[in-house]
């Protein structure tokens, strides 16, 4: 179990500042974090799923906890990104006479699928269990 | 004990020497190993007292001891694994940039995209 020193940055996200041990946490906590930074076990931070949507992490007094709905958007931003390259790759392929394994409409599907599955998530492990596509 | 040693040149046992500027301004005055994989780890480090993680790929390197200005050179990198798409890492120009005391440093996949990865390594040298 490790000290961490936590505080909510100028993007209302979460901030950890994890100290070398160069110095004490407490002169870390003076000199490179703001005022209202608090410290914290890190085990206190969120875990699993959870771990992984550290963009959507918000601080309410000592409590980390994560916003669902950001997670849910950050899922989906990250999914469209995919299915963006695979879009283009598979147009790439079109030009290059090289035929696409998998149809337009079993692409379109998946894209349709994966879409809705994120919409109907209600936890952070579901939306991680969603496959971008590949 | 303090002291000073004033030379031009330094020079192992084996004979081997080198002009003191060298080691002045051609060493690391700080640099830092760490895993940027959710809150990860500091793997090893020297004059620097935290690593603040900001979002996904943007970090804060805070130094124990002050640069004597921002003007130093950073180059770093995170680990991928050899046939894998690259990735990057540079000094943030925006909320957090270089300064005397700390450094935003970013680290972004082969898309521009901002990406965490295992094992990052940051020098700074001045």
């Amino acid at each position: 179990m490790s000290q961490v020193i936590i505080y909510t940055n100028s993007t209302n996200g979460v901030s950890v500042c994890v100290p070398t041990g160069e110095l004490p946490i407490n002169e870390v906590l003076a000199k490179d974090c703001p005022a209202g930074a608090i410290i914290v076990d890190d085990s206190t931070l969120p875990q699993g799923a959870d771990a992984q949507f550290f963009d959507a992490w918000k601080l309410n007094g000592s409590t980390v906890t994560v916003d669902f709905p950001t997670a849910q958007a950050h899922k989906l931003r990250d999914f469209n990104a995919a299915a963006v390259q695979v879009a283009q790759k598979r147009q790439l392929n079109t030009l290059a006479g090289i035929a696409n394994e998998v149809s337009d409409a079993d692409f379109t599907a998946e894209l349709t699928a994966g879409r809705a599955a994120i919409a109907a998530a209600t936890t952070t492990a579901q939306l991680v269990a969603i496959a971008n596509p590949v | 004990m303090a002291g000073t040693i004033v030379a031009d040149t330094i020079q192992d046992g084996a004979g081997n020497s080198t002009a003191m500027d060298n080691a002045i301004y051609g060493s690391a005055k700080a640099w830092v190993t760490w895993n940027g994989n959710g809150v990860g780890t500091i793997l090893a480090s020297y004059n620097v007292s935290s690593v603040t993680y900001r979002s996904t790929g943007l970090f804060t390197i805070n130094f124990t001891n002050a640069f004597s200005d921002a003007n130093y050179t950073v180059a770093g990198c995170p680990a991928v694994n050899p046939g894998n798409a690259g990735g990057y890492l540079g000094v943030s120009d925006n909320t957090v940039g270089a300064s005397t005391t700390a450094c935003g440093v970013y680290t972004v996949n082969s898309a521009a995209a901002l990406s965490n990865y295992s094992r990052i390594s940051a020098s700074f040298i001045r």
